[in-house]
């Protein structure tokens, strides 16, 4: 067992800043963002080594409620940015966070061809399967019976997205689902996460208590998931196959493809160099 | 908790408790404030007003036991390796509230985890080997049982409006 004095440099709260979260209470995003703050404590990463880049949606605020770098960006382009922001800065350790809608509907091209290129990220989404900031629509993930939208009245009929299967399907190095409601289990996992190499995807059943109170039931219905990983990618496609989407807390896949590094050539940076790098 | 997990062994080193204690405190201190924070904003003072008060008695139980650590070299223990399992016994879990909740609803929650604390550390003064385990467990134990008998107090003083859920003058709706 290692002493403090040896492992222990930042506490959760260094990896928060001062601005308060405006999210309902109850709403699981506020533990995603403590289980982030304890997976970058106990790697006792530095702030300044860390960066978050997030799309648009509740869940896309936590840049903002953290210390570490962090990038807001556009709705649906938090994955290329964050693919820009790594290759330009691979000794930076870099998280995506966002929700369902900003990530498998705005941003759905984008997260295939993530998972594809496996760029070294962990993207964490929280998916409450609803558009929570703009008042409760349905997003790719709602379940084609639920009526809980003026504009869904008699649900969407179609058939919900499938992240883990699609990331898998796509290239995804590393694929886990947890549950808002244990945030140390999270943790963990996040750690795992940002320690494999290549594009990593966690899915957070993260509920929305305000537009999907009935999501504070998930907290009773997930269970541990009872096998450990595979790095089959055939042998998880099956266990996909017959998952309920409520199995949580372990990690499924932990692929080997290497991650897409490009070698650059050595730059003094300058804005003089760039431009006679485009000059006709 | 897994049944067989060295988490069902008892704690026997002085160090390992107190790295559990401040893990709790840190945990209990930080979520008080947190809800805290969150009713505010939602301006629900009164709920704010309990998990303030509860935040600030945490916080001075966390600067003694910090003072009385800080000649310490305590064991580094990673948040899933504590005994508890899971989160920590005094740490309310995020997504038991809301925003509506009572008062007596806020006082309730955090008289059940101050329980689990105190059950917490009375399971480790039972099951310890050491006696300065032991008698520290017991103190601590103690220590969380004054914070019981406050909330026990507090809930008592509850009227029947701080039973009602708090009103919501403009509630969200699905695409107003």
């Amino acid at each position: 067992m290692e002493s403090c004095a040896q492992k222990k440099k930042f506490l959760a709260k260094d990896y928060k800043s001062e601005l308060k979260p405006i999210w309902c209470p109850g709403c699981g995003d506020y533990t995603v963002l403590n289980a982030i703050t304890r997976a970058l404590a106990e790697m006792a990463l530095a702030p300044e080594d860390v960066a978050v880049v997030s799309g648009i949606g509740c869940s896309s605020r936590i840049p903002a409620y953290t210390s570490v770098y962090g990038f807001h960006g556009v709705h649906g382009r938090a994955l290329p940015v964050a693919t820009g922001l790594k290759l330009a800065r691979p000794d930076l350790t870099v998280l995506v966070t966002g929700g369902d809608g900003d990530g498998f509907s705005i941003g759905g091209n984008h997260f295939l061809h993530a998972c594809r290129r496996n760029v070294d990220l962990t993207y964490i989404v929280m998916d409450n399967q609803v558009y929570g900031m703009t008042k409760g629509q349905a997003s790719p993930t709602t379940a084609p019976d639920w009526e809980g939208s003026k504009l869904t009245p008699e649900g969407t009929g179609i058939n919900p997205f499938q992240p883990l299967v699609v990331g898998l399907a796509s290239g995804a190095n590393f694929i886990a689902r947890v549950s808002a409601s244990d945030p140390v289990n999270m943790a963990q996992i996040i750690v795992e996460a940002v320690r494999h190499p290549g594009f990593s995807l966690v899915q957070v059943l993260s509920p929305c208590v305000t537009f999907r109170p009935e999501q504070q039931e998930w907290r009773d219905i997930v269970r541990t998931a009872v096998v450990d990983y595979t790095d089959d990618a055939a042998r998880a496609a099956r266990r996909l196959m017959t998952d309920d989407g409520f199995n949580v807390g372990k990690v499924l896949y932990k692929g080997s493809r290497p991650p897409y590094r490009p070698e650059f050539e050595n730059t003094d940076g300058s804005i003089a160099e760039l431009e006679a790098r485009f000059a006709l | 908790m897994s049944e067989g997990s060295t988490q069902d062994q008892p704690i026997n080193s002085l160090g390992v408790l107190l790295a559990h204690a401040l893990a709790m405190e840190t945990d209990a201190a930080d979520r008080y404030g947190e809800l805290a924070d969150q009713m505010e904003m939602h301006r629900k003072a009164d709920v704010a007003n309990i998990f303030r008060r509860l935040a600030k008695a945490e916080q001075k139980h966390l600067d003694e036991l910090e003072e009385m650590c800080a000649e310490m070299d305590l064991p580094h223990i990673a948040p899933w390796d504590f005994k508890w399992g899971g989160e920590s016994p005094e740490a309310i879990a995020v997504d038991r509230v809301s925003y509506q909740m009572s008062v007596k609803g806020a006082v309730l929650l955090a008289l059940h985890h101050e329980k689990l604390a105190y059950g917490f550390y009375s399971r480790v003064a039972a099951q310890t080997g050491d006696g300065e385990v032991r008698r520290l467990a017991r103190q601590f134990a103690d220590e969380e049982l004054q914070h019981v008998a406050w909330l026990e107090e507090w809930r008592d003083k509850c009227g029947p409006d701080d039973e009602k859920p708090l009103d919501d003058p403009d509630p969200p709706l699905s695409q107003e």
